[in-house]
Parts: structure tokens; C-alpha cells; sequence
């Protein structure tokens, strides 16, 4: 067999129980690799009502039959579970080395299932896999755990999954980390992880990825490699990192300045990758096989955290615990919280985004330092916001009720619609720093119709109209017209969103990173086509490729449906779609705009075939898709997604 | 005889978004099969204009006119 690996890994925790699944021609052809194996798998045996924190619940780690080539960026894995945040469907994804790693150690996949007795870790040695005793790592922080673990087992270079403290603790919105600082952030991965007392995932893989056509592949790498070389967006990340988008985010007005209540400010460039670089930055660092190195590791040298050093940050987690809790005077302050939040193991996005949450909430007298146990949340506020980090995670006070996530606490703390209005989420997850007024309709598009709920900049991506504009001609290729490349716009914006999140979906089957194909467009979907096959030796058309995607959002959007989650949850944050956006900065180019969802939600419904009334995938597409299975499981529910009591239902999370 | 009315191509220019519409004309019309439908959505309009110059609906000059400004071209090129 050429590029997978051809077998899934299974460990029952309870049991003790680890068996070796072998995966089928036809599996593979059907859902390619790691987000589809894992989507495949939560389907099948997660019930879509069993508590994520369940024993039986599965939590699953998947590669793709590219993981560990030399094409663009072949290091990264698809973590996926019933999300603890959203009670939905749930996945992240993380850069890094040890999807290759995994690869080598000769496996596609790996589910976890049951508890172990006492905190436990894996360890993968090629095909010799044993439950190894946590109990002294548990309380580390990843980095930690990582030297403690590289030293029990004698080799510097083995590679690892964490979590930190927050996920022994269950933390809704906790993390998981390879490599120490690569996070797959989202969804509350590391919380269903430390509900089953697994500490991480040690690997050691000596084996290779078979090459069906070697002289095939090495000349599309090559080729590929030089278009790198002068790609813009390539440059910009390597260079900046992906805060090379403060400024631009600041100028167009997706800044999300106090829990977006502003989508600009005059002090953004202290935060810039500009500013970063300059003042802070310590070395830049790659994931395995990466043309682009987007990775920073920071060095605080002045103030009060002066000597912190971490990996990171990203802007997805420094704005969170920076802007959008109002802290920009003073940058150190900005990345010694995502430094706490990278230890502490939880998703910078939902901590910042509960944080936020808090403090408008206090700003509007919802809440007062009676219910925060003293804490004055006014914006802007570091020494509250050093002392809560710690506190969610290890939930303690009022850190306790944040760790629920945004709408759970407004839940807790009897806020109603009011308290709601103020989490900023979708179908439970919080949006990311990324204000749809600003970066974009297909954007905000994209969050609401997201099949692990408010989901970001990773996921959904539709970055034809965030760097189109770089690419001349490729808006036109694609979508016959380049007006879409403009984000302030509805034009093309269904179509746009239909066609990213089908390529974006068979990117995270391959596990590449998308900044290779999305943001950066120096890989389009013909290039992935080829390697693909030079690998495989198969013979993928891209609508083969592009179906696979499409197969997996369906089956994704079907899993949320069997919770009743459907048309009337296809929504964002209302601030985005009441509030026009305010002057933050003179040259800001999208003050007033508000978003206009519901033009472009009919038209995306029909390219999708979703059903009007429940916003479920029609039996017709079902079936095309080959999900006859899905379809049946749907067939009494569209009926009763539409009765008068379901309708009456408030669904905030699940 | 031509695919589109003047009034079509007109309508079809100016909608914000026009591909599922466009698609779903051709196939009303004969000019694509549902197969082919299928695969000008999943691959993008440069499919369509692909398809459209092989059945040589459109000429060279007009694939490749329309590949540089768009749909538009595209849709008065289907008038004529
Ligand atoms: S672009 Fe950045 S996140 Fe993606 S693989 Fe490269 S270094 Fe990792």
C-alpha cells in the first residue's frame, strides 16, 4: 500500500484493550484521511446525546495518506470529539511533528475510548504500544511533561501529544499540544482528553511512507517549493508570523477591539508582527516539511515578565487575551497571557472570548464583583486577567464558572438573552478575533454555517477574499469573477464559501496546512491532486477530491442535526448583524457596515441542497454522497425540527 | 442559434451570484448533463468555460477571454 499507513490504532483505557484495525481500499477512497476518519468514526460511535466526558466517548487523532512526505507541510493532525464546549460536533487541528511521526510509526489514525483508573500515558514505540503510569506528570505544564517523558524514555527525539493542567481538569474549552507550543485549539479537545485521566501520546516512528510514483512527486515538490520562494503571502507569514494581519486587520476594521464592540484602535501596531519582531521575537520555527515557517518563539526581555519565553503567539491567541479584553498599552502583557494560556493548556480564542464576555457583562452592571468574588473586570484590566487564566484552568472562584465556556456561565449566573447577546458565539464556541464586518461577508458566512460551531480562521477559510486580492486571476479561475476578492461585499460569497469549505475539508483529510493553499495561494487544489496521486498511486480527479469534502461537511452538518441543531441555529452574534461597525482609527475603511447574513444564507442553502425549512442535508444529496445511512438516521427528525415545541427551544449549546 | 437572449445574458451579468443559476440554465437547455453540472461546481468556473469551448458552445478567443474578465464575458459570448 502506497501513502497511508493503512491501520487504526485503538486504546481502551478501561479495559487496557489496544487492537489494530486495518482500513479498507475502499474506506480510504471514501474518506481519505484524518478529519474524515475521525468525522466517520464520532459518527458512528459517539451518540450524539452521550456526555462528551463519558467513558464511551471517543476522542480520535487522524493523519492523511500524505502525513510525513516532502509535500508542503505534511506534519499536521486532526483531533475530533463530541465537543465538551458546543455538546456538538468537535474538531482542531495542529501543526507540528508529530503527525508525521505517528505516520511513521506506521498508523492513519488513533482512537481513544474508556478512563483509565489513574492519570496514564501512551507510548508508541513502531508497533510496540503500552499504558504508562501519569501520575507524576499530571499538574505539568506541556513543556514540562515533555522533557519529564523524553527523559523516562532515554530519546531527545521522540514527538508528543499533551494536554496541561486545564484539560485534567475539564475545562470546556481545553486544548491539545504536540510539540510542546503547536495547539489544536478549539472545541474542547484536551478537557474530553483529561476526562479520560490520558496525559499525552509519546511517539517514536522508524519506519517511511511508501511513494508509489517518487520521481512523480519529487518534481511537483520542487515545483511547488520555487513558487514559495516569491509567494506574497509566504513571505508575509515567514517574516511576521500571522501577526503580520494586526495592521490590516486594524485598517479594515476586523480588529476585535473589547469584545468587538470596536473593530479598530490607534494603538494596534504595539501588537503588530512588525512591532513583534522588532521588540521580542526570539527565533521563527517551522511544523515538519514547511515552506512557509509561520512559528515564532518569544523572548519578553523589559518589564514585569521580563525572562518568560514561549512558543508563539499566533493572532488568533494574542488578540483574545489582548484587544478583545481591551489590553494594548503595553504589548509584554499581551504575550505573557498567551504564554499562561499555552501552559496552562486551554484555547486562547475561548479564554479571551469568556473573559470578554465577563467584562461587558460588568460594564453592564449584569454582573458585579459580588459574582467574580472581587475580581473588578473592567476592560483593559492585566492584573485581573493574570489571575483569572490560572484560575479558569485549575477552577477555582469565579474561574470555575468561566471554564464552562461563554454561554454555559451566562447560563449559571442567570444572565438570560441579555448575557447571551454579550458571548459572541455560534452554536456554543465563541467567533475568533475576526470581526465579519470587516474581514468579510464570506467570513461571517462561513461562522454561521461552521460544522463544529463558531469556528475560525482555520476551518472554514475562505481566504479568496482575505488574499485574493494577491493573487490576480484566481478569483475568476474559480469563482468566474474577481469582485468577490473585496470582503465587504455579498457578491460571490456563496459560491465562494461552498467551494473553500469543500477544498478546505479534503486539506484537513490530507493534513496539510492550509496556509500552504488557503491565505497563501502557492498550492491550489490540481497541485493537491497531484501529489496526492504521486503518492497514492491512485488515480483522484479533483472532483473526487472536492466530493470528499463535501462528504464530510454533510456528514458533520448531519451529526448536529441529530442533536436539533439546524436552520435556526445558522446564525451569528447579533452585534454583527444590529450594530454598525464604529470609528476606531481615520483610516478605517468599513465604518457603518453591519452584516448581511440572511442575503447570502438562501443562496449557499442551495448550493449545499440543505432543506429550506430545517436547514438539514437533503435526503437527495445524502444519497449522492453516498450516505444512505445518514439519511435514514435524518428521515424522523426533519419533522420534528420543525415542530412547535422544538421551535419554542433555545439552544445555546448542546 | 445563440444559448442566451441579449435580456438573459443581461440578467445573468448582473446577478451577485450567478454560478448555480448559470449551471442550472445550461442543464435546463440542454447544454450540460447533470454530471457535468456536478463537476463545474465542485471545480470552479474555469471548469464551465472549459466545458463550453469543447462543445464549442464558445471559441477560443471567447474561453480565453472570458478566463481574463470574468463571467460577464462569458454570458454575452453565449448571446451572440
Ligand atoms: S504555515 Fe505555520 S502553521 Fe502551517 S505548517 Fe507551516 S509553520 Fe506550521
Amino acid at each position: 500500500m502506497y501513502g497511508w499507513a493503512g491501520q487504526r490504532l485503538r486504546v481502551d483505557l478501561s479495559s487496557g484493550k489496544i487492537t489494530k484495525e486495518p482500513l479498507s481500499y475502499e474506506y480510504r477512497r471514501k474518506w481519505m484521511g484524518g478529519r474524515g476518519f475521525n468525522s466517520d468514526i464520532i459518527y458512528n460511535e459517539v451518540p450524539p446525546h452521550l456526555d462528551p466526558f463519558d467513558p464511551r466517548a471517543r476522542v480520535c487523532f487522524g493523519v492523511g495518506p500524505v502525513s510525513g512526505t516532502a509535500a508542503p507541510s505534511t506534519g499536521r493532525v486532526t483531533v475530533t470529539c463530541k465537543s465538551p464546549l458546543t455538546g456538538g460536533f468537535g474538531d482542531s487541528n495542529m501543526g507540528g511533528h508529530w503527525g508525521a511521526e505517528l505516520k511513521y510509526a506506521g498508523y492513519d489514525q488513533i482512537v481513544v475510548q474508556g478512563r483509565a483508573k489513574n492519570p496514564v500515558y501512551i507510548w508508541i514505540d513502531d508497533d510496540k504500544v503500552e499504558i504508562r503510569d501519569a501520575r507524576h506528570l499530571w499538574g505539568k505544564f506541556p513543556r514540562e511533561a515533555d522533557q519529564m517523558i523524553k527523559e523516562e524514555l532515554g530519546d531527545e527525539d521522540i514527538h508528543m501529544m499533551l494536554i496541561g493542567p486545564a484539560g485534567e481538569n475539564m475545562v470546556r474549552f481545553a486544548c491539545t499540544f504536540n510539540d510542546v507550543w503547536r495547539a489544536a485549539g478549539r472545541t474542547g479537545t484536551g478537557g474530553v482528553i483529561g476526562s479520560k485521566n490520558l496525559k499525552g501520546i509519546a511517539t517514536r516512528g522508524s519506519g517511511t511512507v511508501k511513494i508509489a510514483n517518487p520521481k512523480a512527486m519529487m518534481d511537483v515538490c520542487n515545483r511547488l517549493r520555487q513558487v514559495f520562494k516569491n509567494d506574497p503571502m509566504k513571505i508575509g507569514l515567514n517574516v511576521y508570523g500571522s501577526l503580520c494581519l494586526i495592521n490590516v486587520a486594524n485598517r479594515d476594521g476586523w480588529f476585535p477591539w473589547r469584545n468587538f464592540q470596536g473593530g479598530a484602535h490607534p494603538l494596534a501596531n504595539n501588537m503588530s508582527g512588525e512591532t513583534h519582531a522588532k521588540t521580542v521575537l526570539k527565533h521563527r520555527e517551522g511544523c515538519f516539511a514547511c515552506p512557509i515557517g509561520c512559528g515564532r518563539f518569544t523572548h519578553i526581555k523589559e518589564g514585569k515578565w521580563a525572562g518568560e519565553e514561549f512558543g508563539g503567539p499566533e493572532y488568533e491567541h494574542a488578540v483574545p487575551t489582548g484587544p478583545r479584553v481591551g489590553i494594548l498599552e503595553d504589548a509584554n502583557d499581551i504575550w505573557h497571557n498567551a504564554r499562561l494560556t499555552n501552559d496552562y493548556g486551554m484555547d486562547g480564542i475561548e479564554t479571551g472570548a469568556v473573559i470578554s464576555a465577563a467584562m461587558e457583562w460588568y460594564e453592564k452592571g449584569l454582573i458585579t464583583t459580588k459574582e467574580t468574588g472581587g475580581l473588578e473586570l473592567e476592560w483593559g484590566n492585566e492584573e485581573v486577567v493574570d489571575k483569572l487564566i490560572p484560575m479558569i484552568a485549575t477552577r477555582q472562584g469565579f474561574g470555575a464558572i468561566l471554564a464552562e465556556g461563554g454561554d454555559r456561565a451566562a447560563d449559571k449566573l442567570g444572565l438570560g438573552d441579555e448575557g447571551h447577546y454579550y458571548t459572541i458565539t455560534t452554536r456554543g464556541m465563541s467567533l475568533p478575533g475576526d470581526d465579519p464586518r470587516g474581514l468579510g461577508f464570506g467570513y461571517g458566512l462561513s461562522f454561521a454555517m461552521g460544522t463544529r460551531g463558531g469556528c475560525d480562521h482555520l476551518r472554514s477559510l475562505c481566504c479568496l477574499e482575505l488574499s485574493g486580492a494577491l493573487y490576480p486571476g484566481l478569483n475568476t479561475k474559480i469563482l468566474g469573477d474577481e469582485r468577490p476578492n473585496k470582503p465587504v461585499t455579498t457578491v460571490g460569497k456563496p459560491y465562494m464559501v461552498y467551494y473553500e469549505e469543500n477544498q478546505k475539508t479534503t486539506t484537513d483529510c490530507l493534513q496539510v496546512c492550509c496556509f500552504t493553499t488557503h491565505w497563501s495561494y502557492a498550492v491550489l487544489t490540481p497541485d493537491q491532486v497531484e501529489y496526492l496521486n504521486a503518492v497514492t498511486g491512485l488515480e483522484f480527479t479533483e472532483e473526487e477530491f472536492q466530493e470528499i469534502g463535501e462528504r464530510i461537511i454533510n456528514l458533520e452538518r448531519a451529526y448536529w442535526a441529530r442533536l436539533m441543531s439546524g436552520a435556526r441555529e445558522d446564525v451569528v452574534p447579533e452585534r454583527f448583524t444590529k450594530e454598525p461597525m464604529p470609528q476606531g482609527v481615520d483610516y478605517q475603511t468599513n465604518v457603518g457596515v453591519v452584516f448581511p447574513l440572511s442575503e447570502m444564507l438562501k443562496k449557499y442553502y442551495k448550493y449545499r441542497d440543505y432543506e429550506p425549512g430545517t436547514g438539514f442535508p437533503s435526503e437527495r444529496k445524502l444519497k449522492q454522497l453516498g450516505l444512505d445511512y445518514v439519511a435514514k438516521d435524518l428521515a424522523p427528525l426533519r419533522s420534528k425540527y420543525l415542530s412547535e415545541s422544538e421551535k419554542k427551544k433555545k439552544k445555546y449549546y448542546y | 442559434m445563440s444559448i442566451l437572449t441579449k435580456a438573459q445574458a443581461k440578467n445573468f451579468a448582473e446577478m451577485d451570484d450567478f454560478m448555480l443559476e448559470l449551471c442550472d440554465f445550461l442543464k435546463s437547455k440542454g447544454v450540460i448533463d447533470a454530471k457535468i453540472h456536478r463537476s463545474i461546481l465542485l471545480k470552479g468556473f474555469s471548469r464551465l468555460v472549459d466545458y463550453l469551448q469543447e462543445k464549442k458552445a464558445i471559441s477560443a478567443k471567447e474561453a480565453k477571454e472570458a478566463m481574463e474578465k470574468g463571467y460577464t464575458s462569458l454570458v454575452y459570448a453565449l448571446a451572440k
